[in-house]
């Protein structure tokens, strides 16, 4: 019996050694640090990140990795909180070993931890955040989701007043630190275009929205405007199409989501803008998100492509540094300096440390987002 | 005043939802005699199991009702054997923490194996406004989905009542929500008894669970731990373990939350509710229970 044991333990052994990712001729491995929310109001997303992180690092290694060097994440669960993302980041700055910090999703969670990473002078590279004071808050703070002073004064100008035509903006928007930013940054741009907007706030936890919705339809709005990601979304136009309004529904934040439009009761009424767009003609990105689909059971948001994306980022800056050492500040020097087309378009990094984006204007139109034509100033 | 009539109405049938919750928490507090924090987490169980209904035979909403009641029914004797039954004569805040615990557990597990995103449930019941006049100028817009969901916590109730008072195994668990000493002593089984209440508590809670999915045409995984503190602030608000204030306190808290919003934001929802809550129960600490306690 213990022969049959050792010999068993030998080849566990034996197979495991063989499997290890590390060939014979890397470098070594560059490990990195993960922040995601893998439970909690922002679950989706979080194991949207964990996802794309994992695609990218898969494809890198089998092509022979950065520079030589395997790339490995350990991807952390900071549950949509701030004061947990704090500690797991302070937690991967005091591990020498981890090169470069990934995520957090939260504008808020990333600002929380940008004097931490200022402090270790570790690179915090986030997929999704978009609060304009973020990245300009430290040299190691980067984003590549684009901001909320790009996106939300389009919407006003190209969406609003340009496109819908509309005078009068009902706004529902969460009240959390990207709210507030997305809010006041519509609102600047909105006063310009002479649009009345009223405003109504919730929680991001919040479920029950019919009350809301018999509001804000007091004021009688030629549009309702929603601000937020993921499942609020579509619960806030349902319980407008309950309440039997009839009012054209535009929505900042969730991109063109397929997890929106399935649980849309009226998909074909919204309009969104969305600097990215998963294009059915493009057979790369299809690939691709196909590829995410069958790893994670539901289709990709733009959130899980920005993931991606910022693995491939790392390998760039890995790469620009050439055959020099791999450190921490050399990572954040190859950052700032690279430029990169990934699945989500262009990178280039302002010297801030985050991206302009170019925005679409996005439709359903038989339950598929399409990008809307049929007007001139796109190139504006 | 056509608006804070409408108002009224979203918060009554919120507060109907919150009813059932109420009673369902009530029960099990009443007979098992301990409280609960994974009461949202049972909800959660129930609803996936009717929509798993929905997703596999078709709309069917009795079907569904029955699924979403079994699921919670069968967790619930999980719960009692993990949580409840090895601590009754421990402290307990031992149970309290073991049902944390457990729900923490669980919410996590039904990330994992059905997947952390929102659940679409859509198309349950016809969206038709049935608009009310009250009067020459004044009217109120009542949704098929509000009245149904309204109708149905009556229904609940009231079976629920009448299983109380008709029936043999309805009397036991009022014996040993009364008096579990005396109960034992009159030949009643308490432990099955008990186990019996929590089950029906947590099948109620998953009904009302999978009411709240089709109210808001979603299932999330994530949002039942603030459902469960609603469920215990209005059994709080029935003084625990009487099923009829309990009942009421849910309405209360419904109503009181919407006509807050009315008058100021979303932002306030809880502010209104606990406000409400503790104004209550400095003001009254027994909540809406007579001072001598009516049990389940």
């Amino acid at each position: 019996m213990k022969k049959f044991v050792s010999v068993l333990l030998v080849m566990v052994l034996a197979l495991s050694l063989s499997v290890l990712p590390v060939s014979a001729e890397s470098k070594g491995v560059i490990k990195l640090g993960g922040l995601a929310p893998l439970t909690g109001n922002y679950a989706e997303y979080g194991k949207g990140f964990q996802i794309g992180w994992q695609m990218a690092i898969d494809e890198i290694n089998a092509a022979g990795g950065a520079n030589g060097y395997m790339l490995e994440i350990d991807v952390k669960d900071t549950q949509g909180d701030t004061v947990v993302s704090s500690t797991m980041a302070t937690a991967f700055a005091e591990d020498d070993e981890i090169m470069a910090i990934l995520g957090d999703f939260t504008s808020g969670a990333c600002k929380a931890n940008a004097s931490i990473v200022d402090r270790y002078g570790i690179v915090q590279l986030s997929p999704t955040a978009s609060a304009p004071d973020y990245a300009a808050m430290s040299p190691f703070c980067f984003s590549i989701m684009g901001r909320q002073d790009g996106e939300a004064p389009y919407l006003a100008t190209y969406v609003l007043k340009k496109y819908l035509g509309v005078e009068k903006v009902a706004v529902i928007r969460v009240d959390s630190d990207w709210g507030l930013a997305c809010f006041e940054n519509f609102k600047a741009q909105a006063d310009v275009e002479g649009l009345e907007v009223t405003e109504e706030k919730y929680k991001s936890d919040e479920t029950d929205f019919s009350s809301i919705i018999t509001k804000v339809k007091l004021s009688e709005p030629d549009v309702l405007v929603v601000m937020d990601q993921g499942a609020a979304v579509s619960a806030i136009f349902n319980a407008a199409d309950a309440a039997d309004w009839d009012v054209k529904h535009v929505a900042l934040g969730p991109g063109t989501s397929e997890q929106v439009v399935s649980q849309l009761m009226t998909p074909d009424n919204i309009i969104v803008t969305s600097p990215f767009f998963f294009d059915p003609e493009n057979e790369e990105l299809t690939k691709w998100k196909e590829e995410f689909t069958s790893k994670a059971g539901f289709e990709p948001t733009v959130h899980p492509a920005c993931a991606y994306d910022t693995m491939y980022l790392i390998k760039t800056a890995i790469e620009n540094i050439g055959d020099g050492e791999v450190t921490r500040d050399a990572i954040r020097a190859g950052l700032q300096e690279l430029e990169m087309q990934g699945v989500t378009g262009r990178i280039k990094f302002e010297p801030a440390g985050d991206i302009q984006r170019d925005y679409m204007i996005c439709g359903v139109e038989n339950g598929e987002w399409v990008v809307l034509k049929g007007f001139d100033y796109v190139n504006e | 005043m056509e608006y804070f009539l409408n108002q009224l109405v979203n918060g009554l049938c919120q507060g109907a939802i919150y009813a059932l919750m109420a009673i369902g928490y009530s029960v099990i507090v009443g007979v098992v005699g301990m409280v609960t924090f994974a009461y949202g987490e049972i909800m959660m169980i129930g609803a996936f199991g009717a929509y798993y209904v929905f997703q596999f035979i078709g709309i069917n909403l009795p079907v569904a009702l029955l699924a979403a009641f079994a699921s919670s029914f069968l967790l619930g004797i999980i719960v009692y054997k993990l949580c409840y039954e090895r601590f009754f004569n421990a402290p307990r805040h031992i149970s309290l923490l073991c049902t944390i615990g457990f729900s923490m557990l669980i919410k996590n597990l039904v990330q994992i194996v059905f997947g952390p995103e929102t659940k679409p449930v859509l198309n349950i019941i016809d969206n038709r406004t049935f608009t009310i006049p009250l009067g020459s100028a004044i009217s109120i817009d009542l949704k098929l989905l509000q009245i149904v969901v309204m109708v149905l916590v009556v229904v609940l109730a009231v079976t629920l009542t009448l299983f109380f008072n008709r029936t043999k195994s309805g009397i036991a668990l009022r014996a040993v929500s009364q008096n579990k000493d005396a109960a034992y002593l009159m030949g009643i089984n308490v432990k099955r008894t008990a186990m019996l209440g929590n089950c029906i508590g947590c099948g109620f809670g998953g009904v009302a669970g999978i009411l709240l999915a089709i109210y808001y045409y979603s299932i999330s995984t994530t949002t039942w731990g603030g459902f469960s503190m609603k469920a215990f602030s209005a059994s709080v608000l029935g003084g625990l373990v009487d099923l009829r204030m309990s009942a009421l306190g849910g309405l209360c808290i419904g109503i009181v939350e919407n006509l807050g919003i009315t008058i100021s934001s979303a932002t306030f929802r809880d502010v209104f509710a606990f406000g409400f809550l503790i104004i209550m129960l400095v003001l009254r600490p027994q909540g809406f229970a007579s001072k001598k306690g009516s049990r389940v």
